[in-house]
Parts: structure tokens; sequence; C-alpha cells
């Protein structure tokens, strides 16, 4: 059972991650990002190739330090990949449209569309079949508790999670920029008078979300390798996260990310079917919007600081 | 048109940034195409589609259309704008004009002309579809035509044409029209030709005989070089003038509409060709189409239509809607007794349409009394994950549906009344068909009715604003409920035609990129409007299959979605309100545009209140 709880928050971590691109998003522009999966799938992607030309068929490289230098620059390097998918997707997808202030509709369609082609041309460049990624640490269990599994790859996503939302947090609380993103996220009208230039600063706000989906596309490269669709279910499980949190708001998708890995994964424990987690992660948004749109913190990235 | 104010100028290229930009894009657009249309990839040589179509004479034909595409899109913006006049200043009259001008009689002889010739191409319409076995036309073989019926419905279908061509010509001559840059007018209409010559695939028999008569134009018209700069030409033309910033019906516009005025007879006559198109016209293609029409063509006009009311009526955004379509065919399968599941009595399929019907509607309230009541965008990834609840359900939950090895053999249509026997056969598509029109041409009218009723402008009020409409008095949720629930019970109507016609269902059929693909339609059409609707079904239904039947510009059927993420966006940039849009969702998307109201019914972007 301890296991299953172990798997949700590891899971859980990775959704937080994901979930925080929709969250910045939502906070800025009060919309959801449809396109957000293919961000990750980029991120994973990106992993894939770095590993793919620095390991290889080599094998697995051992030892601490090997360890932390395949992942920092595979979350780099895949945080890039996933930072410039969502600067395109911006660009192509959502700024034409907010020049001519249309209606949210067409944002939605657009996003779907720039997400069914950027999912489709991976397909068709990459192939549409999952591939497995070399691996860039061995994933060995590191410690036993209750009988609850810790392994080196539960261990690696804790730390480079926490560092990277910990960093994301001083950036959108202590920052220039993260002012200036919160200040857009309040009042895009208001920022603009006070100088804010407000493209620019959606332009990062995308690119800091993408940064952070880039990320979790890495992990779940290693984990289950890359494939065109690989993002589409981590990406819904994560806006069920975000809006568990409180959509446009931070800190709430760091929590609602591990709210939902514990509550899609322990349950499987007793019901024993794991097809059923979908079920679980969609009726828990369902009863979720019905009980508390507002999410477990509260809405508005400007004003929970 | 302020290029009489600026005559004395002459036409200088003043080209700036913004025309580089343009050019620009549109060459990459055009590279972005040869990818898409270039040779796949793979993961051990990720650069090879790439490379091979960047590096390759694949990319020239693109690139010619990058630079058409560039061309057309700023002498349109510069003509706009008034730095450029018109390649011809003077506008020159036409022959039709000109003619009319001298007199009433010459005018007469004008339309005696206009009728002839479209008696002629009836004629050859209906040479067309005559009989394959000929080897020379003659006028004994002419008259023979005449006693097939269908050549009447090509007369009438003439006479419709006849009567648009002279109408929208008279009011050519009356009132001004000189704002289609005539090149433009003259080459669309050749390409619309050369379309409409590639349309008749689907009458495959009647091409051939026509082939056998004079194989020397077929030849060149279908099997040259030529097609391919033709294709590419009216690509670029149909794409600039698809993508234009239509505002001529914008608030406070100077522009008059260029609509085309429906008289009475037209409106009849035009039925009666419609209804000919669609009862008699099916009989003469080849079974490949028969089969084609009925699943990819008629059962999506239905899901389309259906999800036009909750899309475009309502202003709704529905991603799970293949969930319904897929429920309607599940409800099939379970009361002929094709599921593990047994059911307590098996019925015939024509007594399950109305079960499907009202089992997917109780879904729909069932899920739409919750989540409308939310602001709309949530309302879209709760569809999202219902959709893929019940898609999940349909391949997992092994005892009740099956799983992915698919349900057992479902039984067919039949009629035993009354001493009346008959059993539909999948030998015979057209049966199916003709059924399927059964429920698909009373829906249009009263999906259309409904739109013009009470209930459709409370719709409208609905997603124009809907804190107004509730102000009213209007109870904004039942009445979305309302549109949730009968997009949701046609979806399962059209579940149980494709139950029944393709005998076992699989789930990989109902997945996600179905919804979106049916979203495509209602948006490719033009939300909120029936005709768009259909008109987006056929064509975006057909082209596929027609382009890869014959893998023309190297289409492959796994791309499909590829070419339909992209139209999507290009749509929602340039187009939002589709090929054929509603009057009415115009003016909305424009008026939202402007700050005034909003298009849809998922509460506004950027006038939140800062509280």
């Amino acid at each position: 059972m301890f296991n299953f709880l172990l798997q949700g928050i590891f899971t859980g971590l990775i959704f937080s991650l994901v979930a925080l691109g929709y969250t910045l998003v939502y906070g800025v522009l009060r919309l959801i990002n449809f396109a957000h999966s293919e961000v990750l799938m980029t991120g994973g992607f990106a992993g894939y190739f770095f590993l793919h030309y620095t390991i290889g068929i080599h094998p697995v490289p051992s030892g601490l330090w090997a360890t932390i230098f395949y992942v920092v620059l595979g979350v780099i390097i895949s945080g890039a990949g996933g930072t410039l998918a969502a600067l395109l997707i911006e660009r192509f997808a959502y700024r034409p449209l907010r020049r001519r202030n249309a209606p949210k509709l067409a944002y939605l369609i657009s996003a779907i569309g720039a997400s069914y082609f950027l999912l489709n041309l991976f397909g068709k460049e990459f192939g549409r079949y999952p591939v497995a990624t070399s691996q860039p640490f061995n994933n060995h269990v590191v410690v036993t508790i209750w009988g609850g599994q810790i392994t080196m790859y539960d261990l690696v996503i804790l730390i480079a999670t926490l560092a990277l939302l910990f960093s994301l947090d001083r950036i959108v609380y202590r920052s220039k920029m993260g002012r200036a993103i919160r200040a857009v996220a309040s009042d895009m009208e208001t920022a603009s008078l006070m100088g804010v230039n407000v493209n620019r600063t959606i332009a990062s706000t995308f690119a800091l979300g993408g940064f952070m989906g880039g990320a979790a596309g890495f992990f779940l490269a290693i984990n289950q390798g890359v494939s065109n669709n690989m993002g589409f279910k981590p990406a819904l499980f994560a806006f069920t996260a975000a809006v568990l949190g409180g959509i446009g708001n931070v800190r709430g998708a760091m929590v609602g990310g591990v709210i939902l890995g514990i509550a899609m994964f322990t349950p499987i424990y007793w019901l024993g079917q794991p097809w059923l987690e979908e079920v679980i992660a969609f009726s828990v948004l369902v009863l979720l919007l019905l009980f508390r749109p507002t999410g477990i913190l509260g809405e508005r990235l400007g004003r929970t600081a | 048109m302020s290029v009489q104010a600026t005559a004395p100028k002459k036409r200088n290229l003043s080209l700036n940034g913004d025309d580089v930009r343009r050019m620009c894009t549109a060459i990459a657009g055009g590279l972005v195409l040869a990818i898409m249309t270039g040779p796949e990839g793979s993961i051990s040589e990720p650069t090879y589609g790439v490379k091979t179509s960047l590096l390759t004479s694949h990319v020239i034909g693109y690139l010619i259309f990058g630079v058409i595409l560039g061309c057309l899109l700023t002498y349109r913006a510069k003509v706009q704008d008034g730095t450029w006049r018109r390649i011809r200043s003077t506008p020159r009259r036409t022959l039709f004009e000109r003619a009319a001008a001298v007199s009433s009689i010459s005018r007469y002889a004008l339309l005696a002309v206009t009728a002839l010739a479209a008696a002629l191409v009836t004629l050859i319409f209906a040479d067309f579809s005559g009989p394959v076995t000929r080897n020379k036309l003659s006028v004994h073989v002419l008259a023979h035509q005449f006693l097939y019926t269908r050549t009447y419905g090509y007369l009438l279908l003439a006479l419709a044409l006849w009567f648009t061509v002279v109408n929208q010509a008279m009011r050519l001559t009356t009132y001004r029209l000189r704002s289609i840059p005539r090149p433009l007018f003259v080459l669309g209409a050749v390409i619309a030709i050369f379309f409409f010559s590639l349309t008749s695939d689907p009458f495959l028999p009647a091409r051939f005989a026509w082939r056998s008569l004079n194989p020397a134009v077929a030849n060149s018209l279908f099997h040259h070089w030529t097609t391919y700069l033709w294709l590419i030409l009216g690509l670029a033309i149909s794409l600039s003038w698809l993508f234009k910033r239509d505002r001529s019906s914008g608030t406070g516009s100077p522009r008059r509409s260029r609509a085309l005025v429906v008289t009475p007879p037209m409106r009849f006559l035009t039925y009666v060709a419609a209804g000919f198109i669609v009862f008699e016209a099916p009989k003469y293609m080849s079974q490949y189409w028969q089969i084609s029409l009925f699943q990819q063509i008629g059962v999506f006009c239905l899901l389309a239509i259906g999800l036009n009311i909750v899309v475009g009526f309502a202003g709704l955004l529905d991603l799970g809607y293949v969930a319904f379509y897929c429920l309607g065919a599940y409800v099939t399968a379970y009361f002929c007794g094709a599921l593990p599941l047994q059911p307590p009595f098996h019925l015939n399929p024509f007594l399950i349409i109305p079960f499907a019907i009202i089992i997917a509607m109780l879904s729909g309230v069932l899920l739409g009394l919750p989540t409308l009541r939310l602001r709309g965008d949530y309302l879209a990834i709760v569809t999202l994950g219902f959709g893929e609840i019940v898609y999940v359900l349909a391949n997992d939950w092994t005892t009740v549906t099956g799983g992915s090895a698919g349900t057992g053999a479902i039984t067919n249509f039949s009629i035993h009344l009354f001493g009346v026997n008959y059993a539909w056969n999948p030998t015979n598509p057209l049966s199916y068909y003709y059924l399927l029109l059964g429920i698909l041409i009373p829906a249009i009218f009263l999906f259309d009715f409904l739109n013009h009723s009470k209930v459709g402008r409370t719709w409208a009020a609905i997603r124009e604003d809907e804190v107004a409409a509730q102000s009213l008095g209007i109870n904004a949720l039942k009445y979305k409920v309302m549109a949730f629930a009968m997009g949701a019970s046609t979806a399962g109507a059209a579940g149980v035609f494709t139950a029944v016609k393709v005998g076992h269902l699989f789930p990989n059929t109902f997945i996600l990129q179905l919804s979106i693909s049916i979203l495509v339609l209602v948006i490719f059409g033009g939300m909120g409007s029936i005709v768009g609707v259909l008109l987006g079904a056929i064509v975006l239904q057909w082209l596929p299959s027609y382009m890869n039947f014959h893998s023309y510009l190297g289409f492959q059927e796994a791309d499909l979605y590829l070419y339909i993420g992209a139209l999507l966006v290009v749509m929602m940039i340039f187009r939002p309100q589709g090929l054929v849009p509603s009057r009415r969702r115009r003016r909305e998307i424009f008026d939202a545009e402007e700050g005034l109201g909003s298009a849809d019914a998922l509460g506004a972007i950027t006038q939140e209140q800062p509280s």
C-alpha cells in the first residue's frame, strides 16, 4: 500500500511541474493552454536526443557525479526544448489572435490546432510508436520504508522537482520578471500603462511554464520512453492538478499535483485495476468543479503573493 | 475605394517591412507545407523527413506556391490600403456588360445565349453520366440521353445555375461591382472548373466513358504536370480568397454586401437541384464512393450538425462529443446482444434508435447539469475527460464491453411489417444511405427551425452576453443543457447507424481525435450555419479520401490530422467565422473584436473585473 502512496507522490511531483505551465498561462491570459501537452512531448524528445547522442548504446554511467551531470544537463536541454515549443505556440497560435482581440473560443480552437499539428508533425518525423530512452543512471532501489521502495529515479525526481519548484517560486514572487507577470495577471491594461511590456511578459510566462513542462517531459522520457502522444495523458492529469490546487495559483499547482497523484494511485491498491486511475482522476475533476471550482488554495496568480 | 482620389500618382512599388515580412511568412508557409507533405522520418534517422522534403525537387512546387501566395496577399493588401491602384485603373467593362448596355434587344439576346450555354452544359452533364457502352457521340446518343430521368434533374440544375449566373450578371450591370479584381475572378472560375472536373471522380464509370470519347483531352487534363501547376495556383488563389479579412458586414461598414439576391423561383430550383443531387446522383457512383458517401460523409454530416448546436448555436466547446457517438453505438451493440453483458430483451435496430437517442440525451443532461454551471472553458476539459473515460471503459472494461477485442456481430436493419419484408445488407450501401437521409433531412429542418425560433434566439442571447440574458429572466443553464442534450442525442443516433453498418465495434474508432475532427468540420464550414457545416463536412470528409485514393501531392492518410491541426490554426487567425458563416455569427465575432459582447458562452478574457 505504501508503495502505491509513494508512486502517487512521485508521479504527482511530475504532474505539478506540468500543472505550473497551465496555471501560469491561465493566471495571465485566463485561458487553458491546450497545447501544453506538446510542450511536454517536445521536452521529452529533446531529452531523448540528448541522451541518445551522449550515452547512446554505451553502458549506463554510474557514480554520483555522472548522474548529477546527466540529469542537470538533461533537464536544462529538455527545458530549453519545452521553452522553444511554448514560445512558438504563443507566437503562432495566441499572439495573432490577441492582436485582434478574438473571442475566447478562437483561442481554445487554435491551441487545439497547434497541439494537433505538433503532435502529428513529431509523429511524422520521428515515428508514431514509443521508443525507449538511454538511461542516464542506474535505477536501483535506494531505500525501503515500510515495504515501499524508493528507487534512484524517484530520488532524482524528488530532488530535481523540488529544486525547480523552489526556483520557480522565487522567480515568480521575487524577481522583476515575476513581478511583471503578476502585474499583468492582475490587470493587463494597468500594467501596460505602468510600462510593463505585456507581449514580452506573456511570452516569458509561456517560457517559464514551457521550461517546467519540458523538464517534466525529460523525466517521463527516462521512465517510459518517448512517443508523439506521450504528453496527452500526463497533461490532462496535470490540468486536473492545476484545477485542484486552484488554477492561476502557482503554489496551488505544486500542492495539487501531489494530492492528485496520491488520490489517483492509492485506491488502485484496493481496486486492483490500473486503468481505473484515469476514471478516478476525472471523477475527482468533475466533483471538484462541482463543489469547489476555485480549488484548494484559491485562484488568481496576482493576488496570492 | 479611394483609388480615384489619388489618381495622378503612377503605380509605384512602395514595399516596406510589412510586405517583406508577409512575403517571408508566405514562403515559410510554403516550406512548412513541403515538410508536411514530405516523406516520413523515423527516430533512428530523425532528419531524413525534413531533409528530403527541403533538399529535393519536392520543394520547388511549394516555393512557387509560397511566392504566389505572398504576391497575391501583398497585391490585395496594397490595393486595399490605397498605395497601389488596380492593375486596370479604368475599369473595363466585360462583354456581358457592354452588350447589356446597348439596348433591351441585346439584353434579351444575351439571356438567350446564356440559356443556350446552360442547356449545352446540361447536355454535357447528361452525356457524362450516360451509359458506358458508347463509341461515338451522335445526335442519336444525345437524344437517347433524354430518355433518362436524370437528364431532367441536370436540366433543372443547369436552370438553377443559369438563374444564378444571370441574376448575378444583371446585378453587375446595374450596380457597381468593381471590388473583385477581375483576373482573380477569372482564374478562380477556371480553378473552380478544374476542381469540378476532379470531383467527377465519384462518377468514375461516366468519366471512363467520356475518356474513351476524347482521350487526348482527358489525358492532358488528368495525367500531366500541368495538373500540379493548376493545383498549386488554385490552392494559392483559393487560400488568399478564403483568408481575406472579410469585414464587409461588420458594424458601420461602408461597403455594400455582395451577397446574392435569392428570388423565390431561384430558391425553389436550388432545392430541386439539391434534392436531385442528394437522391439521384449517388446511384451513378461506383460502390467505393457509395460506401464512402454513407460512412464518411452522411454519418459525419449528422454528427456535425449535432455538434453545431452545441458549438455554433449555444457557443459551448464540447471536446468529448465522440463519447455520445460511442454510447449510441454501444447501446446498439447491447440491445443486439453483441456485448458480453446480455440485455433483458433483444431489439430490432430500428427500435434501438429511440433508445440510443434517449440514453445519449440522458447522459448529456447528467454531464451537462453540473458542468454547465461552470465557466465555459472548464466545460471543454470536463468533456475531454468524459470522452476519455468513455473510451477507457469501452477499451478496458472487458466484462461489459468486450474490451479492445471489440464487440460481437450486430444485427442488421430489417423490416417485417404489414407484409413488407426487406433486410438491409452491406452489399448495397445505398440502402443505408437513404435510411440515413430519413433521419438527416428532418434533423436539418428541425435544427434550422429551432435556430429561428425562440430557443435559437435565446441561445444567441446567451452566447452574446450571458449576464445580460440572465438579467432578462432567461434561465441560461436550462437552455445550455438543452443544447448539450440535443447535440448528444444526435450523436447517439449517428452511433446506431455506424454500429449497424460496420457490424462490429472496436473502441479504437472512438478516440479523442475523432471529436476534434468533427469539431473541425463545424469550424471549417462556419459555426452556427447549417449550410456551412454540411458543406464543411462534405468537403473535409470527401477530400481526404479522394486525395488518398489518388495520392495527390504525396498525401498520406496518416498525415490527415497534421493538416487538420494546421487548418485550425490558420482558420482561427484569418477566417474565424468559417467558410460559409451565418450572418449573425460573423457579426458577433467582429463585434467581440471591437470589444462589444462576446461570441461564445465561455466568459470574457480581458474584461474581467478587478475586485
